[in-house]
């Protein structure tokens, strides 16, 4: 690899150690602080730098890659999957920008090996991209899975001229990608279980494993069969033929006789994944009941050994429960009489979460608790959905939850003074209006406006790695990737009572007062009740947005009178002149830089209490 | 004297039976007059309260836009439902003048060429938001046409079936059903007791499931000022004019109308009206025989269409339904070096979106291959994220023939003149003049080597300075187009392009600058935009590339 190319990888590590904040050798509030300050102008300066090298390095090459020579593609290659490689991600966007440069290159030089390399790898760039927007409905994401689906499509239709090429590793290619279409989320499930059924029955065709003995033929079907059996969770019953189920069945027989023979010759106990495919496979064909299959999730999951961080462990922990959970919501008849079963089960997990090793991966445990997130069912003695969230935030994107707990305590700042000004400025929204008591609608706009702040980013979670580990300024795709998170927010606030209220604003924080810009969509403004509460939030998002975090967006930092001025000329556009008019006023803007300045200290501090052991407090969440 | 006195009787008899007679007539007519009287007075009725709700609406937000009026959404707002208002309202005073110019004998029908599938187009574009806004389904059927380009009143003919089908959305309860079928048929009336001729009749057939009519009611359709009248109809805004209208049209026009109804069941209308064919004009379509196309649409009944006009013009065509499947095709196509002559993407497939295929398809096919898409859609909506996705042309539905060639026929001319143009021949752009800002030598030289195969003539510049003082000293209207490259010494493209734009000259803000650039983030182009550069054209550039631009930028310059 070229040298620049070893730099922005060094650099991407040492950001990552930067931003898990494991401050474990601070031991008072003022150390942490000056720490976590001292760490984010380092992250700053390497985030720059890495800026500098794609600008001087990468680009140009991009800019000539059509005369580049042999070797310079070969490194590019090799750097690019240095950046994702299956299993870790460094920067799975610059990866996507990389291959896609690779693909254009090869279809210009009509390299037939390289366009199917490049196709299989793009492809599973975007499956990466995809696997963030677990618990968006379909019609949301169809756009990226149609992309990462098309490019394994296409590599998949060499097929046809296997015998035409001649390099096996391109034929492994031409195999992988044809088991891979079947990945990610399809309109029906049988379509899925139709084409890794027929993946399948051609990777146990033996005139293709005679032609090319050198491929992992066993490999390639065996997990061909975990693909299969993978659909099980999500399916619904009368979604699937008969066929089907058969098919699933034979897979989920295969893949557990497998891990139980893995088991006994690794001397470990017998996978709990596999059981429960087992199971559920059992009961979507008529042997088990669901009372039955519920029954059996709850044996595997008491079985759990929570002293134990391996993946299986942390599966009937964390992502069984959320099977469980999606269960109950499709029958919730079902829920009666296991409410206290499902309470344990929440308490279990954070206490899991809460013991997790601060020097593990935790990937693997952010993936499954986000899986919960999106079944999550609230019952009377549960803890609440948005205290779930705010565990999250605070163990994988304590960045968001700080800034996340500054637009809440700002946003409450500000509608005190609009309160005091105009009593009945939020009186489209109808709970509001039918507070007669002045106190208490004030109290109720207050924490309308705390909450919608603290929860206006949930739907950041999916996309953790793009807000909170890009190293670098984003592509225009990513940057369209994450207005999704506007959607996800408000669709996952919606599912529960506690947290309905707060979906408007975070479906709509980034839309513009005239309608003329902003997203999503789906945002009808002048539709809204909420609007002016949005239009708060939206505001002071913006301008947290525009001091801390600047350069995902391509912007330059701002300075608070800088942000003020710059609302102000988007006054009418951007923001409602309802609100700017209040920020030429010198009194309400003096209160709103206290308020940002004190909500992060104390946003802070209270992460600082949350995350280092010795200082935790007995109250870890906060209640609302 | 007996004899007299019968005759004397008789006679009085018949006089009283003349008496009687005249009296009934009378009666009837005071009856009539009475009628009309009541079906005027309830029509003023009508009217006033119906002029007056609009009316109503007009001051009403008049006066809520004035009293906000520095908040422009509330007044946009406003300002929509004014204008929803003043055309509803100009719509009864229409209706009102036309019946009082169809009873004067005043109405005069035109005689001239229109085309059919226009006219279809332009009907569609008024009814279906219509129909979407109350959540109806609603199906438009082209049958057997035999002439799209006809002779007749088309301003009268689309009055007549904007009347029919508007009712049915009106009368109809919202999720319900409407189902339209347009067709011609030649030399015969459909319907009994007319006479057999050679005249291409255009049939229209309208049904719906909506709220129906009295079989009372059906007698006195054709009425002026009458209108159903019940609880639902009452909220329904009309004058009751439209089906007198139609009928009055009609018979004008020669042609019939056949309409039949149950009450809470819904209606269905069948008009048909006869036209002479327009003369044929000289064909210029080039349509490429005997070449195959493929078609990607999951409805079958659609993709039959798209094939059957195909066929006519003799080409070959392919059917698949999901677009993994096309793109699979597609790449074997390649391979085997038989790519189809273009890919008409229909409204759905059954397994993606066909935007997410047609992306897919122009980097797997290049820039050059047609992607048509052939679809219901409202063009101006999709337009930005369809041609980003590579949609070469649009197809409105309903289908037409002459639309559909117009299109493959363009596109083939297009990628003629395209290949001529890669090959160097017969382009000549040696009018205009281009400057090329680029500080690397190796860049400058093979991007000088590909534009000049077009004969235009290039002047260079190695950085931004550079460009600005060549700009400033040339003459005004000197240059055509500028390529700028961003990262140079001295100045950046950026600086280069603000300066540019800056200049106290006419063309300074006329001039095409088109950045060349690598850099990729949302910065970039952003920056780009706001340095006043028209275009945003990524790095690494082939010459394929280069010339669309040229094409496209210097030919709208013609």
């Amino acid at each position: 690899m070229q040298p620049y190319q070893e730099e922005y990888i060094a650099n991407l590590k040492d950001i990552a150690v930067l931003a898990a904040r494991k401050y474990q050798n601070c031991h008072s509030f003022e150390t942490y602080r000056e720490t976590l300050l001292k760490n984010r102008s380092l992250i700053e300066a390497k985030v720059n730098r890495n800026i500098e090298l794609l600008r001087n390095e990468l680009f140009p090459l991009f800019d000539r890659l059509f005369e580049a020579e042999p070797n310079e593609l070969e490194e590019l290659e090799e750097f690019a999957k240095r950046l994702l490689d299956g299993k870790n991600e460094l920067d799975g966007g610059l990866f996507c920008q990389i291959y896609q440069a690779l693909l254009s290159h090869a279809r210009h030089t009509k390299d037939c090996n390289a366009i199917i390399r490049c196709l299989y790898w793009l492809g599973i760039g975007r499956h990466n991209m995809c696997s963030k927007m677990v618990g968006l409905d379909l019609p949301d994401i169809e756009y990226y899975m149609s992309q990462m689906r098309l490019c394994f499509t296409e590599a998949a239709a060499y097929l046809k001229y296997y015998d035409d090429i001649c390099d096996i590793e391109t034929k492994g290619y031409i195999l992988r990608s044809r088991a891979n279409t079947a990945l990610g989320q399809f309109k029906s499930a049988s379509s899925k279980i139709h084409l890794t059924r027929q993946t399948l029955q051609l990777l146990q065709d033996e005139d293709f494993q005679q032609k090319t003995p050198e491929l992992p033929w066993d490999r390639y079907i065996y997990m061909t069969h975990q693909q299969m059996i993978s659909g099980i969770s999500y399916n619904r019953e009368n979604d699937m033929t008969a066929q089907d189920v058969t098919a699933i069945m034979e897979s989920a027989h295969i893949v557990h006789k497998r891990q139980i023979q893995e088991a006994i010759s690794n001397n470990e106990a017998p996978p709990m994944r596999s059981a429960f495919s087992c199971y559920a496979i059992e009961y979507y064909c008529g042997l088990l009941t669901l009372e039955d299959l519920l029954g059996r999730m709850e044996e595997l999951m008491d079985l759990a050994d929570t002293s134990s961080f391996s993946s299986d462990a942390m599966y009937t922990i964390i992502s069984l429960p959320a099977i469980y959970c999606q269960y109950l919501r499709e029958y919730p008849e079902q829920l009666s009489g296991r409410e206290k079963y499902l309470e344990s089960l929440y308490r279990k997990i954070i206490a899991y979460t809460d013991a997790f090793p601060e020097n593990e991966a935790n990937e693997q445990i952010f993936y499954f608790l986000r899986q919960l997130a999106t079944t999550f069912i609230e019952t009377a003695h549960s803890i609440s959905y948005g205290e779930f969230q705010q565990i999250m935030l605070i163990h994988f994107a304590p960045d968001i939850y700080i800034h996340s707990q500054v637009v809440g305590k700002t946003a409450a700042a500000f509608c005190e003074i609009i309160m005091n000004e105009e009593p009945s400025f939020f009186d489209d929204i109808e709970y509001i209006r039918q507070i007669s008591d002045p106190g208490t609608k004030r109290q109720a706009v207050l924490e309308l406006a705390m909450n919608s702040g603290t929860f206006h980013d949930v739907g950041k979670i999916n996309f953790i790695s793009l807000f909170t580990r890009t190293a670098r300024q984003w592509f225009e795709e990513e940057y369209e990737i994450t207005y999704l998170h506007t959607v996800v927010g408000s669709t996952r606030l919606n599912a529960c009572i506690s947290t309905r209220h707060y979906a408007p604003a975070a479906l709509g924080h980034h839309s513009w007062y005239d309608g003329s810009r902003g997203y999503p969509e789906s945002y009808k403004r002048l539709e809204c009740p909420y609007r002016q509460m949005v239009d708060v939030i939206g505001l002071i998002d913006w301008m947290d947005n525009s001091m801390n975090c600047a350069w995902l967006y391509g912007h330059t930092k701002k300075s608070f009178d800088e942000a003020v001025q710059e609302a102000i000329a988007l006054e009418r556009r951007r923001f409602s002149p309802l609100l700017t008019t209040r920020l030429r006023d010198k009194a309400v803007t003096e209160k709103l830089r206290q308020a940002f300045e004190t909500a992060r200290y104390d946003a802070c501090y209270h992460l600082y209490q949350e995350t280092i052991p010795h200082e935790k407090s007995p109250q870890k969440i906060i209640r609302l | 004297m007996q004899e007299m006195k019968n005759n004397d009787e008789s006679q009085y008899q018949i006089m009283i039976d003349q008496l009687r007679s005249a009296n009934a007539e009378l009666s009837e007519s005071l009856r009539a007059a009475e009628e009309e009287n009541r079906a005027k007075s309830s029509f003023l009725s009508s009217m006033s309260h119906d002029i007056r709700t609009p009316m109503n609406a007009i001051m009403g937000m008049t006066s809520i836009a004035l009293s906000h009026i520095d908040e422009k959404s509330r007044v946009f707002d406003c300002l929509q439902k004014i204008q929803t208002a003043s055309t509803h309202l100009m719509n009864l005073v229409n209706d009102v003048l036309d019946m009082s110019r169809i009873a004067s004998g005043r109405m005069t029908l035109s005689e001239e060429a229109f085309s059919l599938a226009d006219m279809v187009h332009d009907i569609m574009i008024i009814v279906r938001p219509q129909a979407a806004h109350k959540h109806q389904e609603f199906h438009l059927e082209i049958g057997q046409i035999y002439e799209e380009n006809l002779i007749g009143d088309p301003l009268h003919l689309r009055q007549i079936m904007v009347n029919i089908i508007g009712n049915a959305v009106k009368y109809t309860q919202e999720d319900g059903t409407i189902h339209v079928s347009i067709s011609q048929h030649i030399g015969q009336s459909e319907f009994p007791g007319q006479e057999t001729d050679n005249r291409i009749w255009l049939d229209l057939l309208c049904e719906d499931n909506g709220i129906g009519m009295s079989q009372e009611f059906l007698k006195r359709i054709f009425e002026p000022f009458e209108r159903v009248n019940n609880t639902t109809t009452s909220k329904i805004e009309g004058t009751g004019l439209g089906m007198a209208i139609v009928k009055s049209l009609l018979d004008r026009m020669g042609g019939e109308i056949k309409v039949e109804s149950e009450e809470g069941k819904g209606s269905r209308f069948h008009i048909s009206i006869p036209f002479a064919a327009a003369p044929h004009t000289e064909g210029t379509q080039t349509l490429p025989t005997g070449q195959t196309v493929l078609i990607a649409e999951s409805m079958d009944s659609r993709a039959q269409q798209i094939a059957d006009y195909l066929k006519d013009g003799g080409m070959e065509t392919v059917h698949l339904k999901n677009g993994m499947d096309a793109v699979t095709w597609l790449t074997e196509a390649q391979y085997e070096n038989r790519m189809p002559c273009a890919l008409l993407l229909g409204q759905e497939l059954n397994d993606m979106s066909v935007l997410d295929v047609a992306a897919h398809v122009r980097d797997l096919a290049g820039r050059e291959f047609p992607i048509i898409m052939v679809a219901e859609v409202d063009w101006a909506q999709i337009e930005y994220r369809a041609t980003r996705a590579g949609i070469t042309a649009f197809v409105p539905c309903p289908l037409f023939k002459s639309r559909l060639f117009a299109a493959l026929s363009e596109l083939m001319d297009k990628a003629q003149r395209n290949n001529s143009e890669r090959l160097g021949k017969h382009v000549d752009y040696s009018q205009y003049r281009l400057l090329l800002v680029e500080d690397n030598e190796f860049n400058r030289e093979i991007a000088i080597e590909l534009l000049s195969q077009t004969g235009v003539q290039i002047e260079t510049a190695e950085n931004g300075l550079r460009a600005v003082e060549a700009f400033e000293k040339s003459p005004e209207n000197y240059y055509d187009l500028i390529f700028m490259d961003i990262q140079m010494p001295v100045m950046n493209g950026y600086d280069a392009a603000r300066k540019i734009r800056q200049l106290p000259r006419k063309d300074a803000e006329s001039i095409i600058i088109v950045a060349m650039t690598a850099n990729a983030f949302v910065e970039d182009i952003r920056l780009s935009k706001e340095a006043g550069m028209n275009e945003h054209c990524s790095k690494p550039v082939d010459a394929e590339h280069l010339y669309e631009i040229l094409r496209k930028r210097l030919s709208a310059e013609e």
